[in-house]
């Protein structure tokens, strides 16, 4: 029997290579073998991910989550920007999947209002602003793509060992009296005390959880929802600003110039 | 183990790989708009992290961290997006190479590799040149490089 800290390591090491190979700047039999490790990487990262629930849940859990990463992959090594933004739509989509699993359906709608809706669709309107005729040079490039993905690949093999051990120890852990952490020694207690109601999870699609959260909202974070309206009006406006002023510096970057250099002289 | 234990455990791993894959995807891509989309796939990973840790805490205060997330998100993808459209006026690219004369000064500089052999055209066809040569402007062809 392998440990799971072996199986994740090796994971890692092949999810690194294969990283490395699918960036764009390599040829195409790379790119192609690349794909195939990053998969079997994955593959071995996802055998060490639990799942909760009946078959039927657990099924939908590691589909979603594989169609997530594997599109999340797909964003990055994609040469054309435009399809890049697409599969980030499917990353995000299986993102709002995940939170619904996770009994946040407030939150899965409006990630894909938000997200796929506005942003995704802002950032394809920028790409045909500015690059209609779709591949460049720099696009079948990147930087560094074997440091970068191994430090990426490295921090996520770290990150699941720490989460993997911390579970572990919280689950030796005896099972708090009052709920809120207390009787429980050290940081990993302190953040992992099992709530109150231990034993069962609450059942995701629960009805009142989004009027829960629309009254803890406009009750307890009320000054923050205004502070976000704030910046959101400040970020609209900041926007424009930086288009129209951009737009009128650069028709008369001379005078600019002078101005600048005889304020340095 | 405790069935909330578990799902702790699964979300939390599924975040950590979506953060991990974006930040290779920031650290590596050239073109501004990809680095931004990994940027908000990072917020997607830990956004993910915090609705398994409010839901293991049966707490609503990490799905309301994730609302201002994606609110905040909207804020930079305006502003960013407004940025990069007037970066891509000034040099006609999208490629983040061309402001390497923004980095550190004790950095070396970025130098372009040469291109791919495979791409090379065999053998352009020969057009006897005729007419007068147009002016060229300088500034029209530092980004059409093609033209």
């Amino acid at each position: 029997m392998i440990s799971p800290r072996a199986i994740i390591a090796l994971g890692t090491a092949l999810a690194a290579v294969g990283l490395w190979w699918l960036l764009p700047g390599s040829s195409a039999s790379r790119r192609t073998l690349g794909g195939v490790l990053a998969l079997v990487g994955f593959g071995f990262f996802g055998s060490q991910v639990p799942a909760v629930g009946d078959w039927c849940t657990k099924g939908m859990f590691h589909a979603i989550s594989a169609a997530t990463i594997v599109a999340a992959v797909a964003t990055i090594s994609c040469r054309k920007p435009v399809y890049s933004a697409i599969w980030f739509g499917m990353t995000l989509t299986g993102t709002a999947g995940l939170f619904l699993l996770a009994g946040a359906e407030f939150l899965a709608v409006a990630t894909i209002v938000v997200y796929a809706g506005a942003i995704l669709v802002t950032f394809l309107f920028v790409l045909m602003l500015s690059q209609p005729e779709g591949h460049t040079s720099y696009d079948r490039r990147s930087w560094e793509a074997m440091i970068s993905a191994f430090t990426g690949a490295v921090l996520v093999g770290i990150l699941t060992t720490m989460i993997g051990s911390a579970i572990a120890k919280a689950d030796q852990l005896p099972p708090p009296l009052s709920g809120d952490g207390q009787g429980v020694i050290g940081d990993v207690g302190r953040v992992l005390a099992r709530p109150a109601r231990a034993g069962e999870l609450k059942p995701t699609l629960q009805k009142p959880t989004i009027s829960r959260l629309g009254a803890e909202l406009f009750t307890r974070y009320l000054v923050a929802v205004e502070a976000v309206g704030a910046l959101l009006f400040a970020a609209l406006v900041g926007a424009a600003v930086i288009v129209s002023q951009g737009r009128a510096a650069m028709k008369q970057p001379d005078t600019t110039r002078e101005g600048g250099t005889a304020h340095a002289s | 183990m405790p069935p909330e234990l578990v799902a702790l455990q699964s979300f939390l791993s599924i975040g950590a790989v979506l953060f991990g894959v974006g930040l290779i995807g920031f650290l590596s891509r050239r073109n501004m708009i990809v680095m931004f989309l990994s940027a908000e796939m990072m917020l997607q990973g830990v956004s993910l992290s915090l609705v398994a840790w409010g839901r293991y805490h049966n707490d609503l205060g990490g799905q309301m961290l994730v609302i201002f997330i994606i609110a905040v998100a909207a804020c930079e993808a305006a502003i960013a997006l407004a940025l990069v459209l007037m970066l891509f006026e000034r040099k006609g690219n999208l490629d983040i190479a061309v402001w390497q004369e923004l980095r550190e000064s004790n950095q070396p500089p970025f130098e372009e590799d040469p291109p791919e052999s495979e791409e090379a055209p065999a053998d352009w066809p020969h057009l006897t040149p005729s007419g007068v040569l147009p002016k060229s402007v300088a500034e029209k062809e530092s980004y059409r490089r093609k033209v």
